[in-house]
């Protein structure tokens, strides 16, 4: 089967996760990257964890890409550039503005060399933010946009803001839209012949994934305030122990309580809860209540039979699943989302598409693998 | 009357939404702000939650003002058979049609992908839901921190040694939209080049799963099984939010020795004390504690300021607050102004995109239940007045 990208070609500049993930996201449609890697290869290839002298970190952003080694601050390994950029459809860059204008791929100039071309540009901030705003690391972008102070749901004032998930990820996010906007100004592209420059902001993005809740905020409908718990919902929802691990439980309704008192055996100190609690009686004292409770009961409990006896129940409790869980996990299975690819098991993509199904073709390419072809 | 010309790169493009609450209509949004006319379909019967949220107006409900800039709207009873004929009639117009209705939905209404494709043989159809369109699982209807717990993501977020919390209560809806919208212009190429259309199947859950790829595969090749891990970066240390006045946070990422001697500089600290990140790492909580000690009395934004001149990367960790009344982002089209029905103009969160030349206008608020009724039926399907008329009357189109 042939991928929906087949016949695009992108050049990849960029060096940080958010550019790679962009880059990959492409690849796995099918597009051929070529990632430009600077001699001794990208940083990423130097990242945690290394196994048998391989970045896992490298090995997960870089599959379906081919590596040509440049140095682009060399006139001749320039000159190669502007070869690939000729024949290619769009780049993808992910450094800030000075970097790019000490090699002459900045706007203007690739612009002015390859009108035909999409070029995108992946900055914290986007263009134009000032010289000391364009070092910022995941960890930046995830507090500069809001998540990090909101996350989690009900962190007190004592406790940091975190990071997220991983170590990236902001990048992932930032990928995603990158990848949405080159693919639309490639649609252009083709129906036009011409190029366009795209700038993504980082932090726009983080913001952007709110926007239902912070909105609100700036239209004056709701208070914007210092507060951690600014964006939560209220209620009870949240992760609780239990005898393997941990399992997540979300209520708004009397169904959902009317369940869950019949899971636990309907006991005693549920009854001293209304009914209809959750919709008109869930104040903090309540929910505190049910937690210290709830707790107790869940502590003895397994994690899959009691969640997979909750669904049967009507009652939103799932199992907080870690990486060992997921291979196992039948509607995974069903979907293919795992890709066995030289015995190592490759996420794949969220997405199932039935005329081009994304696939994982070969793993990260050794560096300067197709140094010949460039 | 016409639509008016916005440009941008998806300008040309149709898609129809059927869709409701966030993740579906965030996708809509997305191809809306780069240029694609977008149509949400909706009736009084079957009405988007989010017309009904936070007031009792549905043409000005706060959520559903938040999302659907540019979106046009058209009523249709999908509870009749001369509905669903008309939306079938839209769907031999359009490209693309999303949905995120209940699992079965879009087949029970005859909208199947083997239905809409009989009817638009390129069409593509995008499907979001939980856990995908079918397999043993697929039934099931969910809660977005749901689908951030079963998805591997939330085990890795929480303060280290305490039960994982995950990500704020919000996340997950948003990023499924996205990556639908991603998908279906894909699925746009593949069209132009091939003349095929075809299904995409999304899933909320994997998409959550997604974003923790690169910790999955480090399990498959590490075997050790990660963890909620607070702020902890096996490069970077210091690296986390320090305490600073006023209940503010600063978030420091220091990656290399020159940027840890430049960071002790700026606070007063013996740098000497931690001279390599080996060293930084062995002590880190202490380190933390000692970081946070030094950074509380200080305002978040000056010393961040004052860090970042010195070669550090420290942003504030922004509040709400912080966000609303950053300059910054009004003063790049993070946020914009865009009419509005009642008060004229409105605020909205902008795309994380530039583009030029051509970037798709972005100017009109969400839409009046049936604002584009006309449109649709008189301009694109051609039907004469009075049979919109008749249909109105009858409650077809309601």
């Amino acid at each position: 089967m042939s991928g929906a990208l087949d016949g695009l070609v992108i050049v990849e500049t960029a060096e940080r996760p958010c550019g790679e993930y962009c880059g990959k996201l492409l690849a796995d449609f099918g597009a051929e990257v070529i990632k430009i890697e600077r001699p001794g290869g990208a940083p990423t290839r130097r990242m945690n964890p290394i196994v048998v002298g391989t970045s896992a970190v490298f090995g997960f952003f870089n599959t379906n890409k081919k590596s040509v080694v440049l140095d682009l601050a060399n006139a001749a390994d320039r000159a190669t550039l502007d070869r690939l950029l000729a024949r290619a459809n769009a780049l993808i860059d992910d450094h800030d503005e000075a970097w790019a204008a000490a090699r002459n791929i900045g706007q203007a100039e690739v612009a002015a060399a390859h009108p035909h071309l999409v070029h995108c540009a992946i900055t914290p901030f986007g263009q134009g933010a000032p010289a000391e705003w364009q070092s910022a690391r995941p960890l930046n972008v995830i507090n500069a946009g809001g998540w990090a102070y909101h996350s989690p749901s009900e962190t007190p004032p004592d406790k940091p803001p975190l990071k997220g998930a991983g170590r990236f990820l902001p990048d992932y996010e930032s990928g995603i839209d990158a990848a949405l906007a080159v693919l639309s100004s490639l649609h252009r592209q083709r129906r036009t012949g011409a190029g366009q420059f795209v700038a993504i902001s980082e932090v726009q993005v983080q913001v952007n994934r709110i926007d239902c809740v912070l909105d609100r905020m700036l239209a004056g409908e709701v208070d914007p305030s210092a507060e951690r718990s600014a964006y939560d919902m209220g209620g009870p929802g949240t992760s609780f122990a239990c005898k393997d691990g941990h399992v997540f439980l979300f209520m708004t309704t009397k169904v959902h309580w009317q369940g869950l008192c019949a899971l636990m055996g309907d006991p005693a100190w549920a009854r001293e809860l209304p009914e209809d609690w959750l919709e008109f009686h869930c104040t903090p004292d309540r929910v505190g209540e049910f937690r210290r409770h709830f707790s107790e009961w869940a502590r003895d409990q397994r994690k899959m039979p009691i969640t997979e006896a909750a669904q049967k129940a009507g009652v939103a409790m799932v199992p907080v699943n870690t990486a060992a869980d997921l291979p196992h996990n039948e509607q995974l299975a069903h979907r293919g989302f795992f890709q066995d690819m030289g015995g190592r098991l490759y996420p794949t993509v969220p997405y199932k598409m039935s005329a081009t199904p994304v696939e994982l073709r070969t793993p990260a390419p050794s560096l300067g693998e197709h140094d010949a072809s460039a | 009357m016409p639509q008016p010309d916005r440009g941008g790169p998806l300008a040309g493009v149709r898609v129809l939404e059927i869709t409701k609450v966030w993740a579906g209509p965030y996708a809509g949004k997305y191809l809306a702000h780069l240029g694609a006319e977008v149509i949400k379909v909706e009736s009084m019967a079957q009405l988007d939650e989010m017309r009904a949220y936070g007031g009792v107006d549905i043409n000005s409900a706060p959520y559903f003002l938040s999302i659907n800039q540019e979106i046009l709207s058209v009523q249709v009873n999908m509870k009749t058979e001369e509905g669903l004929d008309l939306l079938k009639q839209m769907v031999a117009q359009s490209d693309i049609v999303i949905d995120n209705i209940r699992p079965g939905a879009m087949e029970r209404s005859k909208l199947g992908y083997e239905d809409l494709k009989a009817i638009k043989p390129d069409i593509i159809q995008c499907s979001i839901k939980m856990w995908g369109n079918d397999g043993p699982l697929g039934y099931q209807t969910g809660y977005a921190p749901c689908f951030a717990a079963l998805s591997g993501l939330t085990a890795l977020v929480g303060h280290e040694g305490e039960t994982p919390k995950g990500m704020n209560i919000r996340y997950g809806d948003s990023t499924a939209g996205a990556c639908a919208a991603l998908a279906c212009v894909a699925a746009l190429h593949h069209r132009e080049r091939t003349g095929e259309g075809q299904f995409i199947d999304l899933s909320a859950v994997e998409t959550m799963t997604s974003l923790v790829g690169d910790s999955l595969y480090a399990w498959s090749v590490t075997g050790e099984v990660p963890a909620a891990d607070g702020n902890f970066h096996p490069e970077m240390c210091p690296h986390g939010a320090y305490p600073c006045a006023d209940g503010e946070w600063l978030s420091i990422a220091v990656a290399n020795d020159a940027e840890w001697q430049a960071l002790c500089a700026v606070l007063g600290a013996d740098a000497a004390r931690y001279p390599t990140l080996a060293d930084r790492l062995a002590e880190r909580h202490a380190l933390d504690a000692e970081i946070g000690a030094l950074t509380a009395g200080h305002s978040a934004l000056d010393l961040g300021d004052r860090l970042r001149a010195a070669g550090v990367p420290a942003f504030r960790s922004a509040s709400s607050l912080d966000l609303c009344s950053d300059d910054h982002l009004w003063a790049s089209g993070g946020y914009r102004m865009v009419s509005d029905h009642r008060n004229g103009s409105r605020p909205i969160i902008g795309p994380s995109w530039r583009m030029t030349p051509d970037e798709a206008t972005i100017e009109r608020g969400a839409p009046l239940l049936g604002e584009h009724n006309d449109y649709v039926y008189r301009e694109i399907l051609g039907l004469p007045q009075d049979r919109v008329d008749d249909l109105i009357a009858r409650k077809v189109i309601d």
